[in-house]
């Protein structure tokens, strides 16, 4: 009997992950509709006060995320230029920052930059304000930074040595050949790995909200604070969940679509 | 005898510019120590923890019930791209809430922060688990797969007893890169008062303003819980390691 079935072995169909995302979305909002019960249109009211408060939150952690990663990534090129020198004297604090950063948690680090950094610098005559957002950016892009070094430096040696071969014998100098060669080809390859860091680096900009930061999560606790209803304060939270999954969720599946585009070449 | 000692290493910190006076006070030292023991802990609790949740999805997601399937997999995605700190909030100071009411108030609430900061890490981690393991069920051969029916194992044991254990040592690299993931992630747990050693570090350079002393104690706390996990997973690796599978 067994042997009949031996050939094609059922395996589980694909679950169409589009869908899916959709009912989660309408499972989350069904959710905060039942919380809310029979007061809905009172709910709603209060959400919609509130609506322009959170939106300025969530612009601060857009913009947080975005400066991380500009200076993370900026940083991190750098960092896997150093990591592959030849000199010890370039490699070895490459290294070392690049330890540091990845086994350090996030809030660590934030809370590192917000209370060694000061809360002006003075350059002069000027003094000019550090505010806290601004330390909480340099806080999440030095983990960043550690990110793009490592899976700069991943690319980079993924690319065949063939090809720093073919560039020099067409006269290419060794810069040239890592600018307009390697460097292209290892953004590709590159690409995928970096968004996903851009995804993690947003998500991460929440923790941002216990340094003092107003962003979105802050704009939600203080939300409920100020109208200490239970219904309103479930309602909140999961719309900041949901706020999250919307911005985060079409990355992700970005990415995926990429790396099957990069796979099949 | 140790109060000396104690003595004598703050005034040799103090003399190198560091601050370590509170480990002087019993209250401050004791606060610092039990933050310690809390991490540890978190650690201890929620890594076998995340790997019971990333088990049972996986299996989940390749049971044949789409009843089954599709919630689990909704609930990966949701949580892989949502914040931490949200869902912590979203459990700690939502679901909690909710719990509270309805046991008639936060004091007939037996479940402690510290219980809620494991469930949803382990949750969150688990997630990632899932996704590691799927990975490896779905890379082994279909002959394997094949041979295994031959020999007369029904579709749940050619998964408990085939593709598991190679999908496990396929995916053993993944899995510990998120166990640390997951030590880093316990840091989250000051934000709800867990009494981590982030939050009694907190509490302590409040007070004492010594914030880069007792920072370069975490980070080295955390490097070495890291540097011992990933450790253990090589040694694992290389311990149930297939000779000639390639794995």
């Amino acid at each position: 009997m067994a042997f009949e079935e031996a050939g094609a072995l059922p395996r589980p169909r694909r679950l169409p992950t589009g869908r899916l995302a959709v009912v989660a979305g309408v499972v989350l909002a069904a959710s905060a509709a039942w919380v809310a019960g029979l007061e809905m249109p009172a709910l709603l009211s209060l959400m919609l006060q509130w609506l322009p408060h959170l939106a300025m939150g969530f612009a601060l952690n857009v913009a947080i995320s975005l400066g991380a990663v500009g200076l993370g990534t900026a940083a991190g090129t750098a960092l896997a230029l150093m990591e592959l020198s030849s000199w010890v004297a370039l490699r070895l604090p490459a290294e070392g920052f690049v330890t540091v950063f990845r086994n350090a948690p996030i809030l660590v680090v934030l809370f590192a930059t917000t209370y060694v950094f000061p809360f002006e610098i003075s350059l002069g005559p000027w003094h000019i304000a550090f505010p806290d957002w601004a330390k909480a950016m340099i806080g999440l892009a030095l983990p960043a930074a550690s990110q793009v070094a490592e899976l700069l430096r991943g690319a980079i040696q993924s690319i065949p040595s063939a090809q720093w071969d073919a560039a020099a014998s067409l006269a290419f100098t060794r810069s040239q050949s890592f600018r307009w060669i390697i460097l292209p080809q290892c953004a590709k390859r590159a690409l995928p790995p970096w968004m996903n860091l851009y995804s993690t680096i947003a998500m991460a900009t929440t923790l941002a909200s216990l340094v003092g930061v107003h962003d979105l999560l802050e704009a939600a606790t203080e939300a409920t604070t100020a109208v200490q209803r239970m219904d309103f304060t479930v309602a909140v939270y999961l719309a900041v969940l949901g706020w999250f999954f919307v911005y985060c969720y079409p990355i992700a599946r970005f990415v995926r679509w990429l790396e099957r585009r990069l796979d099949r070449r | 005898m140790i109060e000396a000692l104690i003595k004598s290493f703050v005034a040799a910190a103090r003399s190198l510019g560091f601050n370590f006076s509170f480990l002087a006070s019993a209250y401050e030292r004791g606060m610092w120590l039990d933050g310690i023991r809390t991490t540890l802990e978190l650690a201890a609790v929620t890594i076998p923890a995340s790997l019971a949740a990333g088990l049972v999805l996986v299996l989940a997601l390749r049971s044949p019930w789409y009843w089954l399937a599709g919630p689990s997999r909704a609930f990966i995605e949701l949580t892989r791209s949502t914040p931490t700190l949200v869902q912590l909030d979203c459990a700690f100071l939502a679901l909690n809430m909710l719990v509270s009411a309805a046991l008639g108030g936060a004091e007939h609430n037996p479940l402690t922060p510290f219980f809620w900061c494991v469930l949803v890490i382990a949750l969150h981690i688990g997630a990632f688990h899932a996704e590691a393991l799927r990975a490896g069920v779905e890379a082994v051969p279909e002959p394997t797969r094949e041979a295994a029916r031959a020999l007369g194992f029904g579709r749940a044991q050619v998964l408990w007893r085939i593709e598991l254990p190679i999908a496990f040592r396929v995916a053993l690299p993944a899995l510990v890169n998120n166990l640390v993931n997951l030590i880093k992630l316990t840091a989250i747990g000051s934000a709800i008062a867990v009494g981590d050693i982030t939050y009694a570090s907190i509490m302590i350079w409040t007070q004492h303003d010594n914030v880069v002393e007792l920072m370069l104690f975490i980070l080295l706390l955390f490097g070495a819980l890291n540097f011992i996990v990933s450790r253990a997973g090589r040694w694992l690796e290389a311990r149930v390691r297939i000779p000639g599978h390639g794995v």
